[in-house]
């Protein structure tokens, strides 16, 4: 077995262009929530968003103009992650690296265009059947994972995975494995969603778990953690990484960024959308301890963190049992108050900003907590960011829909 | 103006050479087509007249201008002989 090493990153996010920017932000406090755009807010006036901070085709070759949203925002976030790597397209080991995507509900700017126009089309008495030719390859779960294979000439696995909102964490996970084990020398792995349609948010708006507009400052509408939250804010956007291994990223000199350490997963099996306290700290267990750490040698939890009633306080219990006495020290904030909830791409965003924060010793903070709710009672770096901070390892979790599990460990690598 | 749409649409989409388009002669084949980027180009002229185009890969064994005449037949069978003005534009992707 061979350590993973983070060779390079990116992203594009509610709040940058770029994982620079988009932790810049995150360190500031920024939150990029604010209210839908008028074709979702004249079905739901309250309803709010936190839309990614540029277009991504703005930053694609004219050519991806036709792409799904989700996929450009892909393409972004990987382009980033594999400059940031020093690796360029048709790398003479093209079949070693592969390509791991996570994504929650891909093409939903293609199905809800598509559907638009079938019904524009009853209107006008027209046929229906002419329908553009590229709809299905747009609209497949795995379209960005072709994208960027095809872009960059990789020619190893390409996995997509939509397992909600731990879709990305597993897509890391799983490439950990795979490069850890041997079955491939480095992947490509992206987290994108693009879902702020009016159809998408129709459907979510109906499982009454959306934030309500801040009465004083819609921006800071979603408070995980805090007393008087509501919910969450649905985001866009994609972040990426590259994972290799030592071996391959020592043989060209290239810097780590960290190293991914250590993958735990579990399923609740029991209810559809309510968490599961007992299965949230085994997949915390199973993370620190393939990570070969004790829970005191975790210094910073981005949390999943969605602001929701049950799900904060059931997280604080799971990183209290997972973390015993160290969970006194360890310091957890939920940046879904600042970018809001990216869905399957939200597990690697977080990842990237906890990577970063690791590597910059300074702490992003659950921005909006003015208030902590009695029952979440750990320190969650409330309102402003932590600087100066020692920070040998994070972990990152990620709890989704469907009771899937999801944490990661990554520590530094110097 | 079809052809003007079609051409149109491969030099600015699937980088044509426009030189390609003075041969009177010019084979679909030639345009080196595979099947999605043929369906893709005949959607441009379906989008405007609101009919599907049947059969598309015959197109791929005909001159390009009989291709054309194909087409605006087709066309003409559905508005009852005539050839509707079309925008250059396309309406929507």
């Amino acid at each position: 077995m061979t350590n993973v090493l983070i060779t390079g990153m990116g992203a594009i996010s509610p709040l940058g262009a770029d994982r620079r920017q988009s932790f810049a932000a995150a360190l500031a406090g920024r939150c990029a929530i604010g209210r839908a755009a008028p074709d979702i807010a004249q079905w739901l006036p309250q309803v709010l968003t936190a839309p990614a901070a540029a277009e991504p085709s703005s930053l694609l070759d004219p050519r991806c103009a036709g792409l799904d949203r989700a996929t450009q925002f892909a393409l972004v976030a990987a382009n980033e992650a594999l400059c940031d790597a020093g690796i360029a397209a048709h790398p003479d080991d093209a079949r070693r690296i592969g390509v791991y995507v996570g994504i929650g509900f891909g093409g939903a700017q293609t199905v809800d265009a598509l559907y638009a126009r079938l019904q524009q089309t009853l209107r006008d008495n027209g046929n229906p059947a002419v329908m553009h030719p590229l709809s299905v390859p747009r609209m497949m779960a795995n379209a960005a994972a072709a994208a960027v294979s095809m872009q960059y000439g990789l020619h190893g696995p390409s996995y997509t995975y939509s397992v909600a909102c731990a879709s990305s964490a597993v897509a890391i996970g799983e490439a950990f494995r795979a490069i850890r084990d041997g079955y491939l020398d480095a992947a490509v792995v992206i987290g994108a969603e693009a879902m702020l349609t009016p159809g998408a948010m129709l459907a979510w708006n109906a499982l009454r778990v959306m934030a309500k507009p801040d009465a004083d400052d819609v921006s800071r509408s979603c408070r995980p953690f805090a007393k008087g939250r509501s919910g969450f804010v649905l985001g866009e956007g994609a972040a990426a990484i590259v994972l290799e291994s030592e071996t391959r990223a020592r043989s060209r000199a290239q810097a780590a960024l960290g190293e991914v350490c250590g993958y735990g997963c579990s399923s609740d099996a029991s209810h559809l959308t309510a968490p599961s306290s007992e299965e949230q700290v085994t997949a915390m267990r199973q993370a620190l301890a393939q990570a070969g750490l004790e829970p005191g040698d975790i210094q910073y939890l981005n949390a999943h963190g969605t602001a929701t009633e049950a799900g904060d306080v059931v997280e604080t219990a799971s990183i209290r049992a997972a973390f015993g006495a160290a969970a006194e020290r360890l310091a957890v904030s939920s940046t879904k108050s600042m970018h809001g909830h990216l869905i399957g791409a939200s597990g690697i965003l977080e990842f990237v900003l906890s990577v970063m924060a690791m590597n910059a010793g300074a702490l992003p903070p659950t921005a909006t907590l003015d208030e902590p709710d009695p029952r979440c009672d750990l320190d969650f770096v409330p309102r402003t960011a932590r600087h100066d901070c020692e920070v040998s390892a994070i972990m990152s979790n990620s709890f989704a829909f469907g009771g899937s599990n999801v944490s990661l460990v990554a520590r530094r690598h110097d | 103006m079809l052809e003007d749409i079609v051409k149109s649409y491969l030099i600015d989409n699937k980088g044509k050479d426009p030189a390609l388009f003075d041969n009177p002669d010019l084979l679909v084949s030639e345009l080196k087509l595979d099947s999605l980027d043929m369906v893709e180009m005949l959607f441009e002229i379906e989008d405007r007249c609101g009919f599907q185009l049947p059969d598309p890969m015959r197109y791929a064994q005909m001159h390009f201008s009989a291709m054309l005449a194909d087409i605006e037949q087709a066309i003409r069978e559905h508005n009852n002989g005539e050839l509707p003005a079309f925008d250059l534009q396309a309406t929507s992707h």
